[in-house]
């Protein structure tokens, strides 16, 4: 993987000049890429660049243009060779404003129309969490390649069946989990690969925030959908019948590093949750903690919460060498190369005139946090966390018709690890990793 | 208003004196490199630092030549 040289930034360019500037960045980083053997889902990324003809366009539908399908479809109006012939959202508010950005699109209310729609090549499922299965089953019988949103599915049973339809259609699956296509994180792991934080001995993830994860109800009241009301409807991450909240809407990324970075899902897992803080009516905890185990003897551990954000959100990817966080992308070296020996000096002298000389104190001085900067993975501005590079990908996958190798198995590692959380959580026991779960 | 004349004597002593400040500082700087047993490249790689530091020295100086400038001209004041 190359350094910030081949990043793809696509904010400065537009049009005819914007496509081929992409496509030649794109391809760099693909090509680039050390770690191609363990990173197949960039396989789509080095296909021969989109020309302008018919037979080159891909058409694609998107189900649910809320905040996320809205994010999708900036990127997709932006990926090269792609065309969005359709959108479909049972909100109106949500239909007409993604209709309003994408000329000529024909909007639907109910997604199995759209399926039935000829010339549609695939589909981009950002809807919540409970709709995801059978969306995608339905997809899949209907011929369609599947973009995913994270979480893969509302239970681990979903996830088999999904796992299921996909082997043997011949279809491309893809999940939106995009630090596997973020140039930060594919450093990251280039580095562990390559010895610098030694073996990996932990990982500690944590996603923290203040704020009620609400979204505001313009007009509360009945609603024809499968939802009792609006409110529901907008905020269903907060309601156990649609998401399964922290677990599936936040950990399930950090989840899914760690399973990729450990190559390995965890064997067990226990966590406690609750909701301590938020108590207006939402049935998701506003806490979780939880440990995962897995089989080499590494332990995860992880915790979000909704009432404080001090700490924000972080992946420490731990070893007797280094630690490596990847959502600031940088290194640390538990070891780093000394100063040079006159601002060791100099820093003496200022320290002999400064410091406090301690009389008596805390013996764990020593043990605390130590106030480094570390290195940065990947050196300049990076426009893109990984979402706008993995529609390219899924692009390339269905032109190319062959599924993405690896794709399904991320997924379902990390939609089941975050299941097995909540439901150790729920049950207040220790959950093993389903047994007999076929990728 | 007075001109005042800096001569080419002067600025020769003064370019004298600031290399003096300047070896002095390649001294601490070689000091440094064998006290905490760091690589010899840093007299090079650390240029900079130590061009700093023999400005401060250089400073310093300055300012114990003002010092000792003002308590001659005060003694030799008192005695005339």
């Amino acid at each position: 993987m190359e350094s910030n040289s081949s990043t793809v930034s696509t904010s400065e360019l537009s049009g005819r000049e914007h496509r081929r500037e992409f496509l030649k960045r794109l391809a760099v980083v693909a090509s680039s890429s050390a770690l191609l053997a363990d990173l197949p889902w960039w396989t789509p990324l080095r296909a021969a660049p989109v020309g302008d003809s018919p037979a080159d366009r891909v058409r694609l539908g998107l189900i649910g243009v809320g905040t996320r399908g809205n994010l999708h479809l900036d990127n997709l109006l932006r990926t090269p060779g792609v065309e969005i012939s359709t959108l479909c959202d049972d909100y109106p508010p949500h239909l007409d404003a993604g209709l309003a950005k994408v000329k000529g699109a024909k909007g639907f209310a109910d997604y199995r129309q759209m399926l039935e729609m000829p010339g549609l090549d695939g589909v981009l499922i950002a809807t919540p969490l409970f709709l995801h299965a059978r969306m995608c089953l339905d997809a899949f019988a209907a011929g369609k390649h599947v973009f995913c949103e994270k979480s893969l599915a509302y239970s681990i049973e979903e996830c088999q069946a999904i796992a299921d339809a996909h082997r043997g259609s011949g279809k491309v699956f893809q999940i939106g989990h995009q630090r596997l296509f973020s140039p930060v994180f594919l450093r990251a792991l280039e580095y562990v690969r390559d010895g610098r934080i030694g073996q990996i001995t932990q990982i500690r993830a944590y996603w923290h925030r203040n704020g009620n994860w609400r979204r505001p109800v313009p007009n509360p009241g009945p609603d024809p959908s499968p939802f009792p009301s609006l409110e529901r409807r907008l905020n269903w991450r907060l309601y156990l019948d649609y998401s399964r909240g922290l677990m599936t809407e936040l950990a399930s990324h950090h989840m899914q590093v760690a399973n990729w970075f450990l190559g390995a899902h965890p064997v067990s897992c226990a966590g406690y949750g609750s909701i301590n803080y938020w108590k207006d009516g939402r049935e998701v905890y506003d806490n979780v903690n939880l440990v995962y185990r897995y089989a080499n003897g590494t332990q995860v551990v992880y915790d979000s919460l909704i009432s404080n954000r001090y700490y924000g959100c972080e992946i420490q990817i731990m070893g007797p060498k280094g630690t490596i966080e990847g959502e600031v992308g940088r290194l640390y070296a538990e070891n780093p190369p000394p100063a040079p020996g006159i601002v060791q000096l100099i820093n003496g002298i200022e320290r002999g005139f400064f410091d406090v000389v301690p009389i008596s104190g805390p013996s764990w001085v020593p043990e605390l946090k130590k106030d480094t900067k570390g290195s940065l993975l990947v050196h300049g501005a990076i426009s893109d966390d990984g979402s706008m590079i993995s529609m390219a990908a899924f692009a390339n996958a269905i032109r190319s018709d062959k599924p993405i190798p690896g794709m399904m198995e991320q997924a379902c590692r990390a939609g089941v690890c975050v299941l097995m959380g909540q439901a150790s959580m729920e049950q207040q026991r220790e959950i093993a990793w389903p047994e007999g779960f076929r990728i | 208003m007075n001109d005042i004349v800096i001569t080419g004597r002067r600025i020769v002593r003064e370019l004298l004196i600031f290399a003096g400040c300047f070896v002095s500082a390649l001294g601490v700087n070689t000091f440094a490199i064998i006290r905490f047993r760091t690589e010899w490249k840093e007299l090079i790689t650390t240029l900079h630092i130590t061009l700093a530091v023999a400005v401060l020295f250089f400073a310093v100086a300055a300012f114990l030549r003002v010092l000792v400038f003002c308590c001659k001209h005060f003694t030799s004041r008192r005695a005339a």
